[in-house]
């Protein structure tokens, strides 16, 4: 070889570059607040969560998955391979085999790569991101051909000056693109930043299976709340916005982009992570925030956002309503291959605006102010909670005590609507002979609307006097026809349970506990026999607490056959009812019901079984006609043979 | 020029829950301070300064209030007006009407009295304050409005027609400055001997039929009741249809 | 037409005939006088009397009682004429009233008070008159029919319109003057309560507000918040809320002048500067009396606006049509919206759901315009009108218009 030595000292040079962008890197992620991580765990644990966790979530895509296993599985072996032979002069044949061997895998992968971009998604980012399989096929080519004389297949010195600097121009890209821009913020950045982030993960629950979907709680007092500048956010988080590799998926999955609402989830992890940096957004090539067609103000396309690690977000980098948007219903953190958390930074933006700034838009501020002064969003008097119970002979726990199951009525109690579920619930419980009490007017507003309107200090109030009132009786489960108070009831009171007032407490969503008892034979069922029936999977039964089969169970114990819509489990869309979305209500190009209700009539359905009196109440909201849209329990109600005495 | 303004501010009553609250017209008070005065709004209060609603007015962006520490049962008259006195004002805002005890909605007008000052009831809004006299809008019923100037200073109370309050956020209600005066006051004598009760809903009138004759007041007594389900027409011409709606507007006294 | 009597013999034979189809319409068509062929009167005595409620016949032999005519509307006009004078001599004491006199008459807030003012006097010993205050410029013809023994009517240019502060150096003067046992206010919005918080202020009494049960001793008024009655004894300044007694209707009384001289006005602090136009359509919703409503059911919107505008009515919307973007959210009417409280709703093209039902709970009348007649709203309503809201909304824009027009020219004529 000509000039033997350059190779080597390219790799050195660009990787002492790597590893100084790196720590510059790992500097700015230093702004973030403290988080106590256990980093040698975290770091042990890596490599088991990129292969099992991550690989699970790529898998649905099987071209990405194999692709992207070919190129950073071949890339990995062959970078360490080549600062063995490059850089400590290794020269085994086996090792040189072995390193020709990976690079041919990434080039194969590589090219599987460059493939997808040739007619990319509209999902996907394009500008730097374009010229990255490019990168990586010149990195493959380049160490292939300067390989295969060290291998021995081609005679030393082969090719001359003239290959010599065709080939270190080809190492300078290639290991520019995939060491330099590692550290630097290219494309590759999501490697390094990826790492690390399933290494320091704030929900490290989520690894093997685990589901941690709570919000964190915010801390109360103090000089501001929640995230107002990008130095707000937990060092960890910031580590995890850089992670994002724009595949998009959220952005394909997030019913507010799709709904012409100012949100592209992808969109905002970007927005963060030039928060994080500094600087303006013109480098991002992927789909803005929608912005509606009749407003098109100047300042709002790409290239206007601008921010840094300490100004405000909402002062220049993303606008209120685009965190207004979302419904918090997780099908982005559920679809991410890089486990981002979008739904925690969304609310902890959410906290600034409306525990520090009182800005909660449209009827937020009177549906907060509501829920201090009467417990319940609507403002209704707190002692006509039981008003619907009227006539169901339901026990209170004040005067009973005890009880096997406690019926948490949630504030479905008030809406004409939603009492219809909960009598049609009592009438499955007297069937089936459940020993139930409810807390009457004891109870109150679970806290979620004013946790995702970001009021987390009402949010832990509530919290705090509803474990203060169950910690007075006892009872062995608590059911509840209400997604989202299940969810509370079950993930995040417990950060506020210091009494232990639900310990060893089973808490149940109404559709699991229903099909416990038609499972035990406790209820006798006539079989449906209506016309086709979907099932609409509430976020906040199934993303969030992973109950997708007790109400299929249920629907199927009743002869029902399910036609399931094509976006349905984990995959299911919301319904826009979420998030506080229906009060905020930030005007988009459609409703999010309204494409809900398509999907339900794609599948010809004539009614849609729902589990969850929020989702009832929007997807009812569509304009007729329609199909019919019933709770599990009113169908099961419907059906029951009741017994004679 | 921006005016010395003060909002005096009392405790609330939800009336719902019961629950002591921000009040409506006295939040509607300072908002319409906040747009007058901005920073510089003082607000005032005449009780205990560790309640906890206080907290909810001062979420609505104010650095800090001051409080003159009285006992609950204490007449807030003498010590508000002592302390006004001391005070350059040009405009005092209240609400309307109290939501706890009395609700007689006399502090205004005894607190004007006192003062010597003109008082202005029901403002919607304040628009102008030019050369000392300031524009007021005064909200009549169904939303009509008048307008009247009155020379500084005055004291304004404070409609539901005004603005709303603006949103209260928890973080600055808990760093507000409590300036805490220590004020005697004297017990309310003539309350002592009043017997209050839970309020008791009042009954509608109805319609008495005065019948001269016994076969009128027969009659009055067996006609079919008014109500239950409304008139429907369904075959009739358009216009007809119209005449009906209209001539039930007009019966209704909503055109004019 | 000719002198000469006819007969139809079909028709008298129908009219004979009870059993026939036709009878009723016959018999009852025979009205006044009937003349028999030799001109003779007739009378019908299948038609005398009535059918009474438990279905036998009656014949009422009280003349001018018995049928319901026009007869029967003069005689009582007759009985009106000839109420009984209630006359007060050398009263002991007076309570003045002070009506709002919203537009120059006594309202029915203003009669309840005067009503009240009477059975005060009643429960006080001595002989006590009711003495009522008008300022301005006053309309109202029956002071005597409502009950005002005593008429002071200051109509000087100062008291007209918002005054205040005229008003009330008046009534000082009244004060010293009468030295009334009680001063009864309206606790209206109109300046009843106003103008009585500036007089107790003024005299250093303390009343009380929002009062609704009231004897000479015993007086309930709402405190609180309106959470509170509180019970106490009868101050001497009343502010008292509607229906707190019944209006006069009984007697006549003398509404005799009193003069009050020597007030001297000066200077007031708050100068009026008239009403201002409020346009129907800035009204918030919730406040709003009369809401002409748009749903689902509305194709014209320039139509729908047009007629809202010549209605003078506040437009609200249903859900769907905010959603659909005809109208903006803040004109959303139901419990998801704004809870209104207006007098008459008018719904065109609202089928009703639940949450829209709830938050229109507190309408009086509900007026439904729509093509389904087993609609949820058509329940709801006083009247419904089943058809196109089209062709409807034309008919009832034209009627406006026809009326504005009217009233128009009914001025001009006038002036």
């Amino acid at each position: 070889m000509v000039i033997d030595w350059l190779p080597s000292i390219l790799i050195v040079v660009l990787l002492a570059l790597g590893v100084i962008g790196a720590l510059r890197r790992i500097s700015l992620w230093r702004a973030g607040q403290p988080e106590k991580v256990n980093l040698i765990a975290g770091l042990m644990a890596m490599p088991g969560r990129y292969l099992n966790d991550l690989h699970h979530v790529v898998e649905r895509d099987k071209y990405m998955s194999r692709t992207h296993v070919a190129t950073a599985g071949g890339f990995v072996l062959s970078m360490v391979l080549v600062i063995a032979v490059y850089v400590f002069h290794v020269e085994q044949k086996i090792v040189t085999w072995l390193l020709l061997g990976a690079l041919v895998l990434m080039l194969c992968g590589a090219f599987f790569v460059f493939k997808r971009r040739l007619n990319p998604p509209s999902r996907l980012s394009k500008g730097p991101w374009m010229r990255l399989p490019k990168s990586l096929i010149t990195f493959a080519l380049t160490f292939i051909v300067l390989t295969l004389p060290v291998a021995g297949v081609l005679p030393e010195g082969f090719g001359g000056v003239l290959l010599t600097l065709i080939l270190s121009v080809g190492v300078i890209v290639g290991l520019g693109e995939l060491l330099f821009g590692m550290g630097w913020g290219g494309p590759m950045k999501h490697a390094f930043a990826g790492a690390l982030h399933l290494a320091f993960h704030r929900r490290p629950e989520r690894f093997g299976g685990g589901r941690s979907t709570g919000l964190k709680p915010a801390q109360l007092g103090g000089e501001s709340h929640g995230v107002a500048k990008p130095s707000d956010f937990k060092w960890n988080q910031l580590l995890g916005f850089d992670a994002c590799v724009q595949c998009g998926k959220c952005e394909a999955m997030c019913p507010a982009f799709a709904a012409g609402q100012p949100l592209n989830p992808k969109k905002l992890i970007q927005d963060m992570v030039v928060g994080l940096a500094g600087g303006t957004d013109a480098k991002y090539a992927g789909s803005p925030h929608p912005v509606r067609k009749t407003g098109k103000e100047p300042g709002k396309e790409v290239g206007h956002a601008k921010g840094g690690a300490n100004n405000i977000i909402t002062a220049g980098l993303i606008e209120a309503d685009t965190l207004w948007s979302c419904t918090t219903c997780r099908a982005c953190v559920e679809e991410c291959p890089m486990m981002i958390e979008h739904v925690d930074a969304i609310v902890d933006m959410r906290r600034f605006l409306t525990m520090e700034k009182g800005d909660t838009p449209n009827k937020g501020s009177e549906v907060l102010e509501n829920i201090i002064a009467t417990d319940n969003p609507n403002g209704y008097a707190p002692s006509s909670r039981t008003n619907w119970s009227a006539d169901q002979n339901l026990p209170v726990m004040k005067e009973k005590k005890q009880a096997d199951v406690l019926f948490w009525v949630s504030d479905g109690a008030f809406d004409m609507r939603s009492q219809r579920i909960l009598r049609s619930f009592v009438k499955l419980m007297k069937a089936a002979n459940v020993d139930v009490a409810i807390l009457g007017d004891e109870e109150r507003d679970s806290g979620d609307l004013a946790r995702r309107l970001g009021d987390d200090a009402t949010f832990q109030s509530l919290a705090k006097r509803n474990l203060a009132t169950l910690s007075q009786y006892s009872f062995k489960k608590i059911v509840t026809t209400d997604p989202h108070a299940y969810h509370c009831l079950r993930n995040e009171y417990a950060d506020f349970d210091t009494e232990g007032a639900l310990k060893g407490v089973e808490v149940l969503h109404h559709t699991t506990f229903l099909n416990q008892l038609v499972q035990a034979g406790a209820l006798k069922l006539d079989t449906f026999k209506g016309g086709k029936v979907t099932y609409h999977d509430p976020c906040y039964l199934g993303r969030y607490n992973g109950e997708y089969d007790a109400p299929r169970d249920l629907l199927r114990s009743l002869g029902i056959e399910v036609a399931e819509m094509e976006r349905s489990r984990f995959r299911s869309r919301c319904c826009g009812g979420g998030g506080g979305a229906p009060i905020t209500d930030i005007p988009g190009e459609r409703r999010i019901a309204d494409m809900r209700m398509e999907d339900v009539t794609a599948t010809g359905a004539e009614l849609v079984a729902v589990g969850c009196q929020q989702c009832t109440a929007m997807l009812e909201g569509v304009v007729e006609p329609r199909p019919e849209v019933k709770d599990i329990a009113e169908i099961l109600a419907g059906q029951l043979i009741e017994e004679v005495h | 020029m921006q005016p010395n303004v003060v909002s005096l501010i009392s405790i609330g009553r939800h009336p719902q829950s019961g629950r002591a609250r921000r009040a409506e017209q006295d939040g509607r008070g300072v908002e319409l301070g906040l747009k007058l005065a901005g920073e510089k709004l003082s607000v005032l209060h005449v009780g205990n300064p560790e309640e906890p609603v206080l907290r909810q007015y001062a979420g609505m962006g104010l650095p800090a209030m001051t409080v003159l520490k009285q006992d609950e049962t204490a007449d807030a008259v003498p010590a508000l007006s002592d302390y006004l006195q001391q005070e350059k004002i040009d405009i005092v805002l209240t609400g309307v009407r109290s939501e706890s005890g009395e609700s007689s909605g006399m502090v205004p007008y005894l607190l004007a009295e006192k003062l010597g000052w003109p008082v202005v009831a029901r403002v919607a809004d304040i628009v102008s304050i030019k050369d000392g006299v300031a524009e007021v809008l005064l909200a009549l019923p169904r939303g009509q409005r008048r307008s009247v100037t009155v020379k500084l200073p005055f004291i304004a109370s404070v409609d539901n027609a005004a603005a709303p309050a603006r949103q209260s956020a928890f973080g600055p209600g808990q760093r507000v400055r409590m300036e805490s005066v220590n004020t005697h006051g004297e017990v309310d004598q003539i309350r002592v001997d009043w017997q209050e009760a839970p309020a008791k809903p009042r009954p509608k009138r109805l319609k008495t039929v005065k019948a001269k004759t016994a076969a009128d007041r027969f009659k009055a007594a067996t006609a079919k009741p008014q109500g239950g389900s409304g008139k429907v027409m369904k075959n009739e011409s358009a216009a007809e249809k119209a005449k009906a709606i209209f001539d039930l507007l007009i019966e209704e006294n909503v055109i004019r | 037409m000719s002198d000469i009597i006819r007969r139809d013999p079909r028709r008298e034979w129908i009219a004979r005939n009870r059993l026939h189809p036709l009878h009723d319409s016959v018999a009852n068509a025979v009205q006044g006088e009937v003349r028999g062929p030799s001109g003779l009167l007739r009378k019908n005595p299948h038609q005398v009397g009535f059918i009474g409620p438990n279905g036998l016949k009656r014949i009422d032999r009280l003349k001018g009682n018995a049928v319901v005519g026009v007869g029967n509307k003069r005689s009582a006009a007759n009985q009106e004429a000839v109420l009984p004078l209630h006359k007060v001599d050398n009263p002991d004491f007076y309570i003045v009233v002070v009506p709002d006199m919203v537009g120059g008459r006594l309202s029915g807030h203003d009669k309840d008070i005067l009503g009240l003012a009477h059975t005060m006097v009643s429960t006080i010993e001595g002989n006590g008159a009711v003495v009522a205050v008008c300022f301005g410029e006053s309309k109202e013809t029956h002071y005597d029919l409502a009950g005002v023994d005593r008429l002071i009517h200051l109509s000087a240019s100062e008291y007209e319109g918002f005054a205040p502060e005229a008003r009330l150096t008046a009534l000082t003067h009244i004060e010293a003057q009468l030295a009334p046992k009680h001063w009864l206010f309206p606790d209206s919005i109109h300046g009843g309560s106003d103008l009585g918080s500036r007089l107790a202020a003024r005299l250093g009494e303390r009343p009380a507000a929002q009062a609704w049960q009231v004897s000479g001793e015993q007086t309930v008024c709402r405190g609180g918040g309106g959470s509170l009655d509180i019970s106490r004894q009868t101050p001497r300044i009343l502010m008292l809320l509607e229906e707190c007694g019944e209006a006069i209707d009984e007697t006549r009384h003398e509404a005799l002048a009193i003069e009050v001289d020597g007030i001297s006005v000066s200077e007031p602090a708050l100068q009026d500067k008239g009403l201002m136009d409020v346009d129907p359509s800035a009204i918030p919703l919730a406040e709003a009396e009369f809401i002409l409503s748009a749903g689902n059911g509305i194709h014209n919107w320039d139509q729908f606006h047009k007629v809202a505008t010549v209605l003078g009515a506040t437009e609200g919307a249903s859900r769907v049509a905010v959603d659909d973007g005809f109208m903006p959210r803040f004109r959303q009417v139901g419990a998801t919206g704004t809870w209104v409280t207006a007098r008459v709703y008018l719904a065109v093209g609202i089928s009703g759901a639940i949450q829209h039902m709830q938050g229109i709970g507190q309408c009086d009348k509900v007026v439904a315009i729509n093509t389904d007649a087993g609609c949820d709203m058509v329940k709801r309503a006083a009247l419904s009108v089943i058809g196109d809201s089209e062709d409807i909304l034309a008919e009832l824009m034209l009627l406006a218009q026809a009326r504005k027009k009217g009233s128009q020219e009914e001025q001009s004529d006038a002036a």
